[in-house]
């Protein structure tokens, strides 16, 4: 599959740098990245790796060092991480890998950079206040004798419309990526200077 | 004891019988649960901690806040949910530029956070609130001369700074082994114990790769413990390995199927609830392991 089509080695091209990559990412909740040794030992516990996906944990902090901004735009690995956090407690500079993990895709995101699937999760999370929501599962749960609504923002509009809310004032009514109008339009373009 | 319960969007919309069996177990164990209405998703991993720091605390915030007027802790049975608002309470309380702008974004919805109410994972409830006696004492060693794998979930386990009240050392978890003892159960150890279920990002990312690590897990349960039952701490897991079997048995991948429980439902049943009810979405059903124990 070309989603994870191993990287070109000639790719590694100093000229085609973007210095400023590292900073950015930083910013987004990277904090500790510059602390990274690039030892391997976030590899060594990462499922990823296990499985044989090409890009991880050690690969990405590197990438993003060395500011390939391409390189990492251009494979869905990050996505795949398991959140399992065991990076981060293995990481001997006591960095946070995973934490490095969200913050590139923040990063990717901002780029327009995301799997179709994160889309989908984000626009249940705002319609319903679930990421994931199964619209047929009222008559099973009724059935085993719950009510057909759990007690969550699918019961209360009002707690939906805080959770949106707070939603419309992230980077993700900038991004304009799922609708989040009254009327269902996207919002492309939003911005409140009051917060961001 | 009081606490609320975070039911968490896969419990409530996949695995009902898991929330289910929680509001059958817990009460009969002296806790209160307590409904945390208007509660959200906690966010899960893939949609806005992916996308805002502040925008995911925010909305982690908001359930625990739910939580803090009602002066109780929240409850999960889903490892995503409990690292999710366990790390954005983290961000917050060690972030002041992050707990600034959750703070203005609760303030807009009418919601203040005041960093007192956390999220707690119900395998650790249970062992520190409960305690092993008081469970043993009511479920009567009705387990014993059942074998059990078990399967605690990442996100319980790593990073061990973040999960206060988690396992000593997380590379040797020991919480969900004595739950299981506690039953009357014998739980064998298994070489793939640590390893991950495959379920999350990934199983979502390329499901073929996934299966690699769920396949691997399973056979090395079925090969080295040889368990009746598989039970495990995390919702995820449970519909993984639920899942998982169901579909590498017909590509004849695997040979066998053990039935996959969650602790809590495993506890439900102890303590008398209608198996039927309690493990309603399983793929695999469990009942002929209980027919030979109760009769």
């Amino acid at each position: 599959m070309l989603l994870f089509k191993e990287p070109d080695p000639t790719i590694f091209d100093p000229t085609q740098s973007d210095p400023g990559l590292a900073d950015t990412v930083r910013t987004l909740g990277a904090a500790d990245i510059f602390a990274c040794t690039q030892c391997g030992k976030c590899a060594a516990a990462c499922p990823l790796v296990l499985t044989g996906f090409p890009f991880f944990n050690k690969r990405l902090i590197q990438t993003i060092l060395m500011g390939f901004k391409e390189l990492l735009l251009n494979d869905a690995s990050i996505w795949a991480c398991q959140s399992c956090n065991r990076c981060t407690e293995v990481c001997p500079q006591g960095i946070d890998s995973f934490g490095i993990i969200l913050a590139a895709r923040r990063f990717a995101v901002s780029e327009y950079a995301l799997p179709a699937m994160a889309v989908e999760g984000l626009r249940s999370l705002y319609e319903t206040g679930h990421a994931v929501h199964l619209a047929e599962a009222g008559p099973p749960r009724k059935k085993i004798g719950l009510p057909e609504k759990p007690p969550t923002t699918l019961a209360s509009s009002k707690a939906l419309g805080e959770v949106q809310a707070i939603m419309r004032r992230t980077a993700l009514a900038k991004l304009g990526i799922i609708p989040m109008g009254p009327t269902g339009e996207s919002l492309y373009g939003i911005t409140d200077k009051k917060l961001w | 004891m009081r606490i609320g319960f975070f039911i968490g969007c896969n419990v409530a919309f996949n695995r009902p019988d898991l929330e289910l069996a929680v509001r059958f177990a817990l009460p009969r164990l002296g806790v209160t649960l307590e409904d945390i209405e208007g509660q959200s998703c906690c966010p899960t991993w893939g949609t806005l901690p992916s996308i805002d720091l502040a925008g995911w605390c925010a909305l982690a915030a908001r359930n625990l806040a739910l939580a803090e007027k009602k002066g109780v802790d929240l409850v999960t049975v889903c490892s995503t949910c409990y690292g999710s608002l366990t790390r954005a309470r983290n961000v917050i309380l060690s972030d002041a530029a992050v707990q600034q702008k959750v703070d203005a974004l609760l303030r807009e919805v009418g919601k203040e956070y005041k960093g007192t109410s956390r999220a707690r994972h119900i395998v650790y409830f249970l062992l520190r609130e409960v305690g092993r006696e008081r469970i043993r004492e009511a479920t009567q060693n009705c387990l014993q001369g059942l074998r059990i794998a078990i399967q605690p979930g990442c996100l319980t386990l790593w990073p061990r700074r973040m999960c206060q009240e988690g396992e000593e050392d997380p590379f040797h978890p020991t919480a969900l082994k004595e739950l299981c003892a506690a039953l009357g159960a014998t739980v064998p150890y298994y070489s793939r114990l640590l390893d991950c279920c495959g379920m999350g990002g990934m199983r979502s990312t390329d499901l073929s790769k996934s299966l690699i690590l769920v396949e691997r897990k399973l056979r090395s349960i079925k090969e080295e413990a040889n368990p009746h039952l598989i039970v495990t701490g995390c919702s995820s897991c449970l519909l993984q390995l639920d899942m998982a079997q169901e579909f590498l048995l017909t590509r004849q991948r695997i040979h066998f199927k053990i039935p996959v429980l969650h602790y809590a439902q495993l506890l439900a049943i102890c303590l008398g609830a209608d198996i039927e009810k309690v493990t309603a979405m399983a793929r695999l059903k469990a009942d002929y392991v209980f027919a030979r124990i109760f009769g």
